[in-house]
């Protein structure tokens, strides 16, 4: 695993100033693509905040300015192109959380603020129905949350309660128990990880989320946690070190982890005749620094023929789907999908693998739209079907 | 302008124009944050609409208005410079070029890419590489500047000291003048493509570039630590001289070196000395023959250390953050000057005495970029937010451009804020051929008026210099400990 440099990051008013305006966050920039107006650019965004928040050339946030902000999938690519180093992945969660305190955050993260705490999950449904997806399993109690697990897997809310995104848990769960893995979940006491509230600017929502996640893994006395959504995994890498200071936990992305498996030979792995592609998820790539394991797992099955896009690892176009992005603006986020399908389709494969669910709901909208001949698969469905 | 024509335009291009006050705010400035204390009285920096044509017949089509009805046209690429080059000044039409944009075709056999204008030089690197190919050359800038931009602009950069300027490289271009006519142009038409290379927008829009390419071949790097500004000039003259000419030859004088430690960002965390970075691209032969004037230029000195080959690659790797320094501003001034190398010493040793006496700390580093010339790029700290400061140490970025005025050197690029010293960029009989092509090209004045052949009258080179070195004798008593 590549390490993810630490931050310089300071200050919103102190960043904005150091922001040399250069223009590099704007090539790669997913929403500056689709949209092409110089206040969708990660520069024109951090300039205009130079003027409201250090400058104080005004004292009101436009309208205009608020969709723009929203208008972000969080992906990253801006910071790894910044001339001064910003982290400004950091910088557009900071703003949005100004947006949010000064009450002029979108519509639509008041009312996932509000779907968030009523049921403590991204939908409607109640959270006791986390495990709904287990159904399909052999045995679907064999996954009840259990105390002192060797593993504990979190599932993540698309996982858990999306139909479309249920293969994922349901692939990782097989997985686990060919390997014949000691590993259970956290059934309904898993609430979201936070980062849809950190993602809409109301980090002190999310830290309660975190901390009520923590005190019950603690309480489970499980030391090993894995994630298969990477932002899921973001935050109990990164948002939740500070709740976790002092207990030994051990966080791993199932990319980590089942590549781990299949080196040590606990998964063997039949040949596929295929060409794939992987498509590194933002939160688990870039953001994370989590680029070999996935690619070890393809490379690992014998027959297969892996080729890189175009854009891969640190550069990696965004699927359209982080940022919160979908909520507020839907049709740019496919229009970003579908930049990266035509990269897809450029390298001629017949799979292209992923490992997030996000990601490919996105994907598999934007192929199913073209009508191409090219599979969408999670990483976990890949090994399964090699199983 | 009027409203009709604003809506005339909004009417016709629909998305991909606007007159929104707040669109419009973005395309005011540049990189360069010039206090609205000093521009607001002086220019209108907001343009009326900005409009993204999307092919040539729409850039001819908003030209032949903006011709009509005698409109200010600012062409703006990745925006990226910082003269005010794509800031209008009298408002009018601000044309983003960004949706001309991609590779048109690569010629194998001819070794050369039609691009669209506003392709920026990293997608074209990116694209060619993929076939086992490069570019002959690249600005620093590399992952914002567009091919039409560094062609408006001087063209000297990564690369050029062994392949010479971008102009020397494009073969044939597609303009269109500022009445509207498209044209396709090579060195033997008339008008020449030559002509429009480093205009900065002020004679027509380029809409297609034919640039020759080369195989992309492996890459070597060297970072010599020198003892002093002489010895680093030697060994850069050594260099030039050898049999196989560097890709690249970048300098960091003792100064920048040391705000880079500071900040953390010094190659190998050094702290003292002069770097020479040098790298070669070749075939093992010639990357051979790298290998043997290096040793050669090494061996004989012992003053002059060869860097671990991990610090050069990093060297390499950082070659387009030098805005990094900016983290110990928050702003950062300076002056980009084009300096005759043989004066390299000279010039240092002069910006070190300004240093001393105004209490300052002032960064310099480099491209050679032909056998005799170098980019050279002095900069220091300042503070935007202390707007009174501020201003006062803009005065100190003239006070730059005069010590490389006295070693032979002058502003790399005019727009409107180098406009001042126009004549010391260009003798008076190549200013009066070049304002005559102005006139003869754009007779009305509408492409980015106010920029390159002269200063506006309140910035004329009397005015601004009286007004500068006021500034600056102020700063010298006043500002010791800003
Ligand atoms: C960190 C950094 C490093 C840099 N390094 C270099 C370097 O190595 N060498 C160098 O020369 N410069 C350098 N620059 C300055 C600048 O980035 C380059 O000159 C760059 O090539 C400008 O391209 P652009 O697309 O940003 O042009 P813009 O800034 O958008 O425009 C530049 C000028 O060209 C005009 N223009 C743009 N496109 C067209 C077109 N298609 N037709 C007609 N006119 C047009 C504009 O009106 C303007 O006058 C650097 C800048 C930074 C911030």
């Amino acid at each position: 695993m590549s390490q993810k440099p630490e931050t310089l990051y300071t200050t919103l008013e102190k960043e904005a100033l150091i922001c040399a305006r250069c223009g590099y966050c704007r090539t790669d920039c997913p929403i500056y693509k689709v949209i092409g107006w110089e206040s969708a650019s990660p520069r024109g965004k951090v300039s205009f905040s130079r003027e409201i928040f250090a400058h104080k050339q005004r004292r009101d946030i436009p309208e205009e300015f608020v969709r723009r902000l929203a208008q972000c999938t969080l992906c990253g690519s801006c910071a790894v192109a910044c001339s001064t180093t910003i982290d400004l992945r950091r910088l557009w969660l900071d703003l949005r959380q100004r947006l949010a305190e000064a009450g002029q955050e979108p519509q639509a993260y008041v009312n996932l603020r509000d779907t968030l705490a009523a049921h403590k999950n991204i939908t409607n449904f109640s959270n006791d129905e986390r495990l709904e997806w287990a159904q399909d399993l052999d045995d679907p109690e064999s996954i009840e949350p259990r105390s002192g697990a060797d593993v504990c897997y979190f599932v993540g809310c698309v996982s858990s309660f999306f139909p479309q995104a249920a293969e994922v848990p349901l692939a990782t769960a097989q997985i686990l128990h060919e390997a014949e893995c000691d590993f259970t979940t956290m059934g309904g006491e898993e609430w979201c990880c936070g980062f849809p509230l950190l993602g809409a600017g109301y980090a002190d929502e999310a830290r309660k989320f975190i901390r009520h996640n923590v005190e019950k893994i603690k309480a489970m006395d499980i030391h090993t946690l894995i994630a298969s959504c990477p932002s899921c995994y973001h935050v109990w890498k990164h948002d939740s070190r500070e709740v976790l200071k002092g207990y030994d936990l051990k966080i791993q992305h199932t990319t980590e982890y089942l590549a781990q498996l299949i080196k040590e030979g606990k998964i063997q792995l039949n040949e596929l005749d295929e060409v794939i592609t992987y498509h590194d998820p933002c939160d688990l790539g870039r953001n994370s620094g989590i680029y070999e394991a996935p690619r070890a797992i393809i490379n690992s099955i014998p027959g297969v023929k892996f080729v890189e896009m175009a854009h891969n690892k640190d550069y990696a176009l965004c699927c359209g789907g982080g940022g919160n992005l979908q909520s507020v603006d839907p049709e740019n986020a496919a229009r970003i999908a579908a930049l990266r399908v035509e990269e897809i389709q450029a390298t001629g494969a017949s799979i292209v693998v992923s490992a997030c669910q996000q990601c490919e709901q996105m994907l598999t909208a934007a192929i199913r739209k073209e009508n191409l001949p090219i599979r969408v698969l999670d990483i976990s469905q890949l090994i399964l079907e090699a199983l | 302008m009027k409203t009709e024509i604003v809506k005339e335009i909004l009417d016709q291009y629909g998305e991909q124009a606007t007159d929104s006050p707040f669109e419009r705010s973005f395309y005011s400035r540049d990189l360069a944050p010039v206090p609205e204390l000093l521009v607001g009285p002086l220019f209108k920096t907001l343009p009326d609409i900005v409009v993204r044509p999307a092919n040539t017949e729409e850039v001819s089509d908003i030209l032949k208005t903006a011709w009509k009805y005698t409109i200010p046209v600012t062409p703006r690429a990745g925006g990226s410079t910082v003269y005010f080059n794509t800031v209008p000044l009298h408002k009018g039409i601000l044309m983003d070029l960004n949706l001309l944009k991609g590779v048109v075709a690569v010629d194998e056999a001819a070794m050369t890419v039609t691009v669209k204008p506003a392709t920026t030089w990293i997608e074209l690197e990116r694209y060619l590489s993929g076939k086992g190919l490069a570019p002959k050359s690249f600005p620093s800038s590399t992952p914002v500047a567009t091919i039409g931009g560094w062609f408006s602009m001087l063209g000297y950069g990564i690369g050029s000291l062994k392949y010479g300027s971008l102009l020397s490289q494009v073969r044939s271009i597609e303009v269109v003048t500022p009445e509207g006519k498209a044209r396709r142009l090579t060195r033997d038409t008339q008008p020449s493509l030559e002509w429009f290379a480093a205009a900065e927008g002020t004679l027509g829009i380029v809409t297609e570039l034919e640039v020759e390419i080369r195989h992309q071949t492996q890459l070597k790097h060297y970072l010599l630590q020198c003892s002093d500004p002489l010895e680093m000039r030697d060994k850069m003259q050594a260099v030039i001289k050898g049999a196989e000419v560097p890709f690249n030859l970048h300098f960091t004088d003792q100064e920048c070196l040391q705000g880079m430690k500071t900040l953390g960002i010094a190659p190998g965390g050094l702290d003292h000395g002069y770097l020479l970075a040098v790298d070669y691209e070749g075939s093992d032969q010639e990357l051979e023959q790298a290998e043997k004037i290096i040793q050669t230029i090494t061996e004989k000195n012992q003053s002059v250390r060869l860097l671990p080959v991990e610090t050069a690659e990093l060297e390499w790797e950082e070659k387009f953050k030098a805005m990094r320094l900016k983290r110990g501003g928050p702003s950062l001034l300076g002056a980009e000057i084009w300096l005759p190398i043989k004066n390299l010493p000279q010039y240092l040793a002069d910006v070190r005495k300004m240093s001393q006496s105004y209490n300052f700390k002032l960064f310099s580093y480099g491209h050679v970029v032909t056998p005799d010339y170098a980019t050279v790029m002095t900069t220091f700290n300042a503070d935007e937010m202390h707007t009174i400061r501020y201003i006062i140490n803009l005065s100190l970025v003239k006070k730059l451009h005069d010590i490389g005025y006295r070693y032979g050197g002058s502003p790399y690029g005019v727009g409107l804020w180098n406009a001042p010293m126009i004549g010391r960029i260009h003798q008076p009989s190549e200013l009066k051929r070049l304002k005559k092509i102005k006139r003869d090209l754009d007779g009305k004045g509408t492409m980015n008026p106010g920029k390159v052949y002269r200063a506006p009258f309140i910035l004329n080179p009397l005015n601004y210099a009286l007004a500068m070195d006021m500034l600056a004798g102020i700063r010298k008593v006043f500002g010791r400990g800003w």
